[in-house]
């Protein structure tokens, strides 16, 4: 009897695990986290409410009810029929039809900022970890001194700037009509949501833009990159195809966080009114305007409130979840 | 060490430099600003304005010199008149500005009439500017004239005015969740896995994903609005004193302006941003403690027999500190960001509040001052946060 014949009868018994590819392992991960499923699941419900939201609300967003000013939940319209669910505001419009819309416009805010500043980020740290040298203490000095000046304070200052003085940056008009077919509203008012979104991707990219690097500069020096030079591969190719996939990671996981970030920033910035302005609808606008009412009618705060908490929740459990599930040992 | 902190205070300057820069440029940029108005009632009848008065009122908030030599007088209060040496003038006849300009109105590609500057009519030379009242510089200290809040009185009597309060805030909430935020952490470390600690780690994981706006609304109506409207003690919210004299259940008449009520309005605020702060802060040392107690020389202080509590306090707390003292430091001009919000709410009279009532109401020293004041603020806390971090971990070198 011979090793080798031994080795091949064992050998079927031996192969008990199923062989998993990177994804299925990471997806099994993640579900196991429970409170990032549940948020999963909240999320695609706030999602499906929100693309749906011409045939859900069923108001539009600037109809005035006149004379119906703050009914109270449930009041049926003796016209038409329609159900003011939420009631209405001070000036008779839908409370739950404009809160539909609004998370429409300020959960795009969000996806929109996030894209950018995650692209961005992503560009900037790839080329400052792969180049070195003058490129890299440049654009790494840049990323610091934004890091190092009080963040709130100078997004206000320049929001302040930019949304009195409109015409300042120019915004392509197909971006505004894009944006605005996005969000449900006209294209003169979709300026204001791009100028936040600017404003907001131009602060976002730092944290991408240093986990890139990182990333890369921990790659650069790898056999797989040196293998892929000597088979003749260009820098763009390098990056594009090398460092970038193996960089996801953590860039998805920051996104997440982003997203959570963003949803409340935009908030902060339209609650303190250097934001996107009244006629359109977001969950910070609203909430901001409550605060006038909030004495007789306490209840008022909640309803914008409370979408603006859950979301932000739900993209931190997310964002807890997939760091797990992605990386245990990633710290960010 | 010392070549590097010779490095980062001139990386500190420049920081500074460039963002006072920045924000300079881009107020500059927006619109609004003392002449707004003026166009409108020139427009109007009865109180006609020459274009001298206007030149005039230009004039004195220095808006008819062009924007460097602005900058200058504001950040370090040069140029004041021409440069004499040895009873010589020179640059006498530089032109730093205009004190009449032409302009046009024009129709952009949108079809909106903007007003575009086309010439000069009459130009400022540096030898006009002699005399004329200028502040001493940022950088010394002197911050200028408020344009709008209070009108020709300095910046700095307002930001002194408004400064306590914001400190106070601060002072009292980084108080108290250092008193509370630091047991709970060790507590919630050291019984991991416990009911408590998953409790803990939910409410902080809650607390660091909740707005801070939504967070005050949710005070005001928890302690102030409901209880008060059901008849019950509830907590005075807004401003930082009441005007008039109120009656509390159970706890009876308060005197407005008394210290009673000034506590009773810092109740709300404080908690707020001690709670929020809790959130971030105790979830850090938890984190940072439970890393330190699965390092071996823990094991080792074990194996010797010390007691659980001087493992954790002697051996283990000090090194997980580390890294949180640091932490603390650099939150602290977030702080005065952070307060921004809570101020806001709570119609709090401190210097986040006049920031934001500043840039609402167009007045641009103000808000540049204050921009400053939180820039200079955050930088010299990252300084402080380096050396600081040497000072406690020697492990730490600085090159």
């Amino acid at each position: 009897m011979t090793a080798t014949a031994q080795i091949d009868k064992l050998q079927p018994e031996a192969i008990t695990i199923e062989e998993r590819s990177p994804f299925q392992v990471v997806m099994r991960r993640f579900v196991r986290h429970r409170l990032a499923m549940i948020s999963m699941g909240v999320m695609l419900v706030v999602f499906l409410i929100t693309i749906l939201a011409p045939y859900i609300a069923p108001y539009g967003v600037t109809e005035l009810n006149v004379n119906d000013y703050f009914v109270p939940f449930g009041t049926v319209d003796q016209e038409t029929g329609r159900t003011h669910y939420l009631g209405t505001d001070n000036i008779g419009r839908d409370i739950f039809s404009r809160l539909v819309y609004a998370g429409r416009i300020s959960l795009t805010v969000a996806i929109f900022s996030v894209i950018i500043s995650e692209i961005v980020g992503i560009f900037v740290g790839a080329i400052s970890g792969f180049y070195g040298g003058w490129v890299d203490s440049v654009l790494m000095r840049f990323v610091e001194f934004m890091l190092s000046i009080p963040t709130l304070p100078l997004l206000l200052i320049i929001s302040s700037m930019l949304i009195r003085n409109e015409n300042l940056i120019p915004i392509p008009e197909p971006v505004l009509a894009f944006v605005g077919k996005i969000m449900l509203i006209n294209p003169r008012d979709a300026r204001n949501a791009v100028i936040i979104i600017i404003v907001l991707a131009g602060f976002g990219w730092l944290s991408a833009a240093q986990l890139m690097r990182g990333t890369v500069l921990s790659l650069r020096d790898q056999t797989f990159v040196e293998a892929a030079r000597s088979l003749g591969a260009s820098n763009i190719w390098i990056i594009l195809k090398h460092m970038i996939p193996n960089a996801m990671a953590p860039i998805i996981v920051d996104a997440s966080l982003g997203l959570a970030g963003f949803i409340v920033a935009e908030a902060a910035l339209a609650f303190l009114g250097f934001g996107i302005q009244d006629p359109v609808p977001t969950w910070g606008n609203m909430l901001a305007a409550t605060q006038t009412y909030m004495f007789d009618k306490p209840w008022l705060p909640l309803i914008p409130g409370i979408p603006i908490f859950i979301c932000s929740l739900a993209f931190n459990y997310i964002g807890d979840g997939l760091r797990d599930a992605l990386d245990p040992r990633l710290k960010l | 060490m010392t070549a590097y902190l010779l490095r980062r205070v001139l990386q500190s300057f420049l920081v500074i430099f460039i963002s006072a820069v920045a924000t300079y440029v881009m107020l500059s940029f927006a619109p609004g600003g003392p002449m707004a108005g003026l166009r409108q009632i020139q427009q109007t009848g009865r109180f006609q304005i020459t274009e001298e008065d206007i030149a005039r009122i230009r004039a004195s908030f220095e808006l008819d010199l062009t924007l460097p030599v602005r900058f200058s007088r504001w950040l370090i209060g040069v140029p004041r008149g021409p440069l004499v040496i040895g009873g010589k003038e020179y640059f006498g006849d530089m032109v730093v500005g205009c004190r009449k300009p032409i302009e046009v109105e024009v129709m952009n590609s949108r079809g909106v009439n903007v007003v575009k500057v086309t010439g000069c009519k009459e130009t400022v030379y540096l030898k006009d500017i002699v005399g004329r009242r200028t502040s001493r510089g940022i950088l010394l200290g002197d911050f200028g004239l408020s344009w709008r809040l209070l009108r020709d009185r300095p910046v700095s009597d307002l930001i002194i005015s408004r400064l306590p309060k914001t400190l106070q805030l601060i002072g009292l909430s980084t108080f108290f969740s250092l008193l509370f935020g630091i047991p709970l952490g060790i507590y919630s470390a050291v019984k991991q896995y416990s009911r408590f600690d998953y409790t803990f780690t939910t409410l902080a994981f809650m607390g660091s994903a909740m707005p801070s706006f939504f967070f005050g609304l949710l005070f005001i109506l928890l302690f102030s609005i409901l209880p008060k409207n059901a008849g019950w003690m509830y907590i005075p919210a807004g401003l930082s004193e009441s005007v008039r004299g109120y009656t509390i259940p159970l706890i009876g008449q308060v005197v407005a302006g008394s210290l009673k009520d000034r506590i009773m309005h810092l109740i709300l605020p404080v908690a707020v941003l001690t709670i929020l702060q809790i959130a971030g802060w105790s979830r850090f040392i938890r984190a940072s403690l439970l890393d330190v107690l699965r390092q071996d020389y823990v094991r080792t202080a074990r194996a010797k027999g010390l007691s659980q509590r001087v493992v954790i306090l002697k051996h283990a707390l000090r090194n997980a500190l580390i890294p949180f003292v640091t932490i603390v430091v650099f939150t602290i001009p977030g702080l005065f960001a952070g307060a921004l919000i809570t101020e806001s709410i709570f119609a709090w009279p401190g210097m986040g509040r006049l920031y934001i009532l500043a840039l609402g109401d167009y007045d641009y020293p103000v808000a540049m001052a204050i921009f400053f004041i939180l820039a200079v603020l955050t930088v010299m806390a990252t300084l402080i946060r380096d050396i600081v971090y040497t000072m406690v971990d020697p492990r730490i070198r600085l090159t």
